[in-house]
């Protein structure tokens, strides 16, 4: 047995702090230190690679602590793939210098020669005898100094790096066992939510950190779980007992903000990137670049730009902060430990060795995400609440204030020489980003809001060519909005310039582009990698493009290579990679499909070909992603994209094939992988279209409406759609709502001034306590709840989240506001002094008790037809109900139908009291229906369009659908309600589980009408469905027609924020929508609004019913984008239907 | 109001209000880590369970909805009695599917959805199944070969249960 006291330690003193590299324990368990993190690259189980290889140990036997700032070495932030390459060096050597020293111990304990011992699988060895490392560990207390000059293994020798490994931390994920930030709970932990300012995803400028005007706390400070509202400067957050009392309380929360300043103009990118303050930074000047200019035979200028980017972490950041009583612990999910640790010290005024900051699995981030931020947000909280508190930020929060992937404009100037070769090569690059400053230290107004430019333009800024005259510039310039590094930084956009560039100079010269680039190649181990992954992809010499097709599908190959160079200027290199890629571009609608990818890929020495090969795998598809559909947009003030809606990215039924060519060079240190593979990206594949399409693209994303563009001006095939004009916003709903009003009040003012109409005058019933429930037998009290359920009387009857059948329902009509009255029996407020006379007065002749007219929107023109005995059962019925007091809000009614009177002559005009009338050619079955449908059911006050004063239509426009509160109510007669599909039976399913399969689902006020029925027997639902079958006409039997609108901004929102429901792959989704949006009779009305309505508001079917819920976009989409949105879908969904106004913008 | 339903086998009742989502009730309120906080609108798959075996997203799903139903998450997909992997772990654990593994929750419960709907399926089909979970690593490729190793899988035990 060891002795478990043991201990063994390599360390080193780095500006006065003791660091630990690597420790070994007597029961053989060995602990490596890295200040790196792993960002879902596996880094944790290369390290551990390196470690138990240079210790000759078994793998499982090595465990790495990563980015722990009490326990791990400040190595700086983990970018620039720098991890392999540049952090495990220590751990190499400490792992290499323990096995020396314990090498040696064993040798003395064995009595061999030290040179005579060989170690494996954590085994000495000497003959037969052997004892483990672990045993010489025990009793040790011993920590060495790190010694650089220990001899390491030689790589012929290596057993476990290079060997494919799989990563170590995945059985426990796909458990659903892996603690990520986000799982983690603390003794004690309460929620914050945060507020963020108006000025999402900004940075700079005097309104960041002075914007919040103030907040009503009173407004919510009786709400469930509050425990504190924070503010300082613009930081403003919410904490409560659990995360979604804190949202609730946050979004409840009035806060006035003051009106951001607006962004410069971002739809035009160039000029405005160029026209900031910027410095330039001339980083070669071989040559004499004017002469060299001044003598080519061919010269080209060209213009590339690159959009704004997400990271678009798949989780949004979270973190949890313990203030302890001033020695606060931070866990978080950042990159960079220890520099979030002097930021936080900072914001909280501690010095950093107060905090320590532990860091835990996060989504990927490719870059900079929120993480820091959310540490600061948590940190301040638990200060001022005492508690450990956890902040979890939405999507959108996520989405709107990370800081994005810079945009960037690189302008290029060169020629080629009387011997068709470079001669001249100037590269001018402007790159708006820096470091991102802690969101919470701006917010807070502890680091000044200024413009602060940083020098990343400059990776891969050479181009590696051998040119004889060259200048290269980095304008170095401070951002825009928050940004910064994102997986490439600056040299991916620096290589879409370089090699779109040399392709274009190839073309000129009339050269294969890759012989074209061999030729200017120097370094012969940059030459072999773009030789032999030419090879070994197939790569078609052309001297120019092929332009190959095959109907509407035009076919292309493109070829770049980079060599990843990070750090600063002249930086260090990381592995290079080389793209062959094959597109295929539909001409027609202007599509590029990437249908494969070759990666040759040269990073020295190999760690673990299983980890090399997942990251040149995902920067193959996330880059692929970024060129050709992912581009930040951004309205007056701030990013547009809240959630994938507005910022799709690449699904599994697009991404391309993918395959590699790991260039073996064991001798030649590793270098990092987690990056290179993407630098190629946006030219290899904009070499491709113009391999297939004779278009060349300077502009990313390679979307197919700048490809149909292209096209187009190339006299290329695709077709262009011709935008008819679109009024502007705001218009169309004035006239819409102005107009009826104004007829309105004149018919009616013309109407009063006649005079020559008699105004009834009506008397009022004096109050009479009704009788009590008991007085009524069971049958009576049953047949009034049918009565009730049959006239939905609960859901116009009880307000939103209010008490039932208190009334208090706003009901908006063309002509003001009307709040429904208290069906309860309260005396003072409700019907409990009405006698049945009053009641059925009231019922059938729009009067109420008082004498005064009712408005009608109270469906009285409906209730008249209800017999006798139901009125009475219904009367009965309402004594049942719990008595409630809540007077009902004053009526706002414009002039003159403010002055009840005018309802009188209304009534004259429109009202029909006569009873029910039996139509004795048609069934029984058939009378019950219409008896229902007329009578108490009285569809036709939501199915029939109304006159100027607000009558129902009747004859032939009687049920000819209608509007809503902003619903809308389909057509239940006439040709539009004869849809595909709708008979009898899938009427009565509707109305008995408001799902009519394939056909319709209840949404909106008719989901309430279809819970309310589930009262009435299944002979009532059946003799409706027999009445409106009748009322609609034989269903149509041809499908619902749809199209294929051309690909662009609406048919990818649909795609990312609509098709997962809509159009899902995966079958028997239950959270699917469960009727096809074709036919759909939303999409089938006169006008988009109930559309729109669905859209924004979402839907929350009744629970009692087997419906589904949908949520809403309201907060999620922008007004334009739903106005796209509804166009699209009438295109697509009811193409035989004439386009809403509007459409084609 | 309370609600009862069986989660991953075992019946459960609790306190959930009616706007309660299962996510949130299953996260917070029964502390659960399988299931994750993606995007809370149905577009990026990462919170996604099954429910009597259907998949759904937990996100946008209230939990009253599932009353009386059998809830599977990624917790429950080993098998209880001998705790082995279910053949899709399996198949995403040789295959190495995954890079981060914030996606892999709804990757994996959408895999074994679709490969009880569709036992054999080809690449085609499983790409267009699986087109409404995102990953942002791009780990589709090996996620791919997984689910198509989980088929195989799948199959082989089917075999085996056969000739029991």
């Amino acid at each position: 047995m060891t002795d478990p006291a043991g201990i063994l330690s390599i360390h080193e003193d780095l500006d006065g702090q003791r660091v630990i590299h690597l420790q070994m324990q007597a029961d053989g368990i060995v602990t490596g230190f890295n200040g790196h993190v792993d960002l879902g690259t596996g880094i944790e189980t290369a390290l551990a690679q390196i470690v138990a290889e240079e210790l000759d140990l078994p793998l499982d036997a090595v465990q790495i602590v990563l980015g722990d700032t009490a326990r791990t070495p400040d190595q700086g932030p983990t970018i620039a793939s720098e991890t392999i390459q540049v952090t495990a060096a220590p751990l190499r050597i400490a792992a290499a210098q323990m096995r020396h020293f314990l090498a040696g111990r064993a040798a003395r304990r064995l009595n061999a020669p030290l040179d005579g011992v060989t170690v494996r699988n954590g085994r000495v060895q000497w003959r037969d005898t052997s004892v483990s490392l672990a045993e010489m560990v025990a009793g040790l207390d011993l920590s060495m100094r790190l010694d650089r000059t220990v001899p390491l293994k030689p790589v012929a020798d290596y057993r476990i790096v290079g060997q494919p490994v799989g990563r170590r931390d995945l059985p426990q994920k796909l458990a659903g066992q892996y603690p990520y930030i986000h799982d983690l709970q603390v003794a004690g932990m309460v929620h914050g939510h945060v507020i963020r300012p108006p000025y999402a995803g900004r940075d700079s400028g005097a309104f960041v950190g002075h914007s919040l005007i103030g907040y009503d706390a009173a407004a919510v400070a009786g709400m469930a779980g509050l425990i504190g509202i924070v503010r300082e400067g613009d930081f403003l957050a919410v904490v409560a007992e659990t995360p979604q009392q804190a949202q609730t309380i946050a979004e409840a929360l009035p806060v006035q903000w003051r009106l951001p300043p607006p962004l410069p103009d971002m739809a035009d990118l160039k000029t405005t990137l160029q026209q900031a303050p910027s410095t330039p930074r001339v980083l070669d000047q071989t040559g004499d670049f004017a002469a060299g200019l001044a003598g080519c035979a061919t010269r080209l200028d060209r213009t590339y730009l690159w959009p704004y980017h997400q990271h678009g972490s798949i989780g949004p950041s979270c973190a949890v902060a313990d203030w302890n009583g001033g020695q606060p612990v931070v866990w978080g999910g950042t990159q960079n430990p220890h520099m979030l640790r002097a930021d936080l010290a900072r914001l909280v005024g501690l010095p950093p060795d107060a905090i320590e900051v532990r860091r835990l699995q996060a989504a990927g981030c490719y870059g900079r995400n929120c993480a820091d931020d959310v540490c600061g947000d948590a940190l301040l909280l638990s200060r001022a609440v005492g508690q450990p508190v956890r902040v979890q930020l939405t999507r959108a929060q996520e989405h709107l204030w990370e800081p994005k992937g810079a945009a960037q404009v690189m302008e290029v100037s060169g020629g080629l020489d009387t011997s068709g070769g470079i001669g001249a090569y100037a590269l001018d690059t402007w790159y708006p980003s820096n470091n991102a400053p802690n969101l919470a230290l701006l917010l807070t107004g502890r680091l000044s809001p200024e413009p602060r430019p940083s020098d990343m333009g400059d990776r891969t800024i050479i181009p590696p060519y051998r040119i004889p005259h060259k200048r290269i510039t980095v304008h170095d310039m401070a951002p825009l909005v928050r940004a910064a590094w994102m997986r490439g930084v600056s040299a991916l956009p620096n290589t879409f310039a370089h090699e779109s560039y040399v392709d274009e100079l190839a073309f000129a010269a009339g050269e294969d582009p890759v012989a074209f680039r061999l030729r200017h190649l120097d370094d012969p181990r940059t030459a072999d990698l773009v030789r032999r992954t030419a090879e070994a992809a197939g790569w078609a010499e052309r001297s120019g493009p092929r332009l190959r097709r095959a109907g509407r599908m035009a076919y292309g190959q493109g070829f770049a290579f980079a060599t990843y160079v990070h750090g600063p200027f002249p930086g260090t290199a990381a592995a290079a990679a080389a793209w062959v890629c094959d597109v295929a571009v539909d001409t027609e609608t202007g599509e590029v499909t990437l249908s494969r990818v070759f990666v040759g890929q040269d990073q020295g020495l190999v760690i673990n070909p299983e980890g090399v090969r997942a990251q040149i795998h995902g920067n193959v598809i996330q880059t692929a992603s970024r060129v050709l559909r992912e581009e930040v947009t951004f309205d007056a003030i701030a990013p547009t994209p809240k959630s994938w809606a507005s910022y799709p990215i690449q699904t599994f039924d697009e991404v391309p094939a993918i395959r590699s060519l790991l260039i073996e060079r064991p001798d030649a240190p590793a270098l990092g992988v987690g990056e290179s593979a993407a630098v190629p990206a946006a030219a290899a594949i904009a070499n491709a279209i113009f391999d297939a399409t004779g278009v060349r693209l300077r502009a990313a994303p390679f979307t197919p409406e700048k490809l149909r563009q292209a096209l187009q001006a190339q006299g290329g095939t695709a077709p262009a759609l011709a935008p008819p004009a679109r009024p502007a916003p705001g218009f169309l709903a004035r006239l819409g709502l102005a107009r009826p009003l104004a007829r309105a009040a004149a018919a009616m003012g013309g109407a009063l001034t006649l005079g020559a109409v008699a105004l009834p005058f009506h008397a009022a019933i004096p109050p009479s306590p009704a009788p009590l429930a008991t007085n009524f037998s069971a049958e009576t009290l049953a047949r009034g709840r049918q009565v009730f359920a049959a006239g939905d009387c609960a859901v116009c009857h009880t307000a939103d989240g209010g008490t039932p059948h208190a009334g208090g329902r706003a009901m908006h009509t063309p002509f003001g506001t009307v709040y429904t009255t208290n069906l309860t029996p309260d005396p003072a407020t409700g019907l409990g002094l009405w006698s049945f006379e009053a009641f059925d007065r009231a019922m059938r002749h729009g009067i109420s008790r008082d004498g005064k007219n009712l408005y009608p929107v109270f469906p009285y023109t409906a209730f008249a037809r209800i017999e006798a005995e139901d009125m009475f059962a219904l009367y009965a019925y309402l004594q049942t109900l719990p008595p409630v007091a809540q007077p009902t809000p004053q009526a706002a009614m414009l002039a003159p139908v403010n002055l009840r009177p005018v309802n009188a002559l209304w009534n004259t005009l429109f009202h029909d009291a006569r009873p029910f009338a039996t139509d004795l050619a048609k069934s029984d079955q058939w009378n019950r229906g219409k008896y229902l449908v007329e009578g108490a059911g009285h569809c036709s006050a939501c199915h029939s369009g109304r006159n100027l004063l607000g009558a129902e239509r009747r004859g032939a426009a009687a049920y000819g659908g209608a509007m809503v509160e902003g619903w809308w109510a389909p057509p239940l007669a006439g040709p539009a309600a004869q849809m595909r599909g709708w008979d009898e039976a899938a009427l009565f399913s509707y109305l008995r589980q408001g799902h009519a399969p394939g056909l319709a689902s209840a949404s909106g006020p008719m989901g309430a009408v279809v819970a309310s029925l589930t009262a009435l027997p299944d002979a009532d639902i059946r003799a409706m469905a027999t009445y409106l079958a009748d009322l609609a006409g034989p269903p149509l039997s041809a499908p619902a027609p749809t199209a294929e609108p051309l690909p662009g901004p609406a048919s990818r929102l649909f795609r990312a924020a609509c098709a997962s429901c809509h159009a899902p792959g995966l079958p028997d989704t239950l959270t699917a929508a469960q009727v096809p949006l074709a036919g759909a009779a939303v999409l089938r009305a006169p006008t988009p609004e109930g559309l729109r309505t669905v859209i924004r508001h979402g839907i929350a079917a009744p629970l009692s019913l087997p419906l589904r819920d949908m949520p809403g976009f309201a907060d999620e989409l922008s007004a334009p984008q739903i106005e796209d949105l509804i166009h699209y879908l009438r295109a697509r969904y009811a193409p035989d239907l004439p386009a809403w106004p509007g459409a084609g913008r | 109001m309370g609600l009862s339903f069986t989660l991953n086998g075992h019946p459960l009742s609790l306190d959930a209000d009616d706007k309660a989502l299962l996510l949130d009730v299953l996260r917070q309120d029964l502390g659960l880590t399988g299931p994750k906080y993606g995007c809370g609108l149905a577009q990026c798959g990462a919170c996604t369970v099954l429910v009597d075996g259907k998949p759904a997203r937990s996100c946008v799903l209230r939990a009253a909805r599932v009353a009386g139903c059998h809830v599977t998450t990624l917790e429950g997909l080993a098998d209880p009695q001998t705790g082995a992997l279910h053949p899709v772990q399996q198949g995403f654990l040789e295959k190495q599917g995954a890079q981060c593994g914030y996606c892999l929750n709804g990757m994996v419960m959408s895999a074994v959805a679709f490969l009880a709907h569709t036992p054999a399926p080809t690449e085609a089909e499983l790409r267009h199944a699986l087109r409404d979970n995102l990953c942002r690593c791009g780990t589709h490729q090996e996620i791919i070969a997984a689910v198509l190793r989980a088929a195989e899988l799948l199959a082989a035990s089917g075999e085996s249960r056969a000739h029991d």
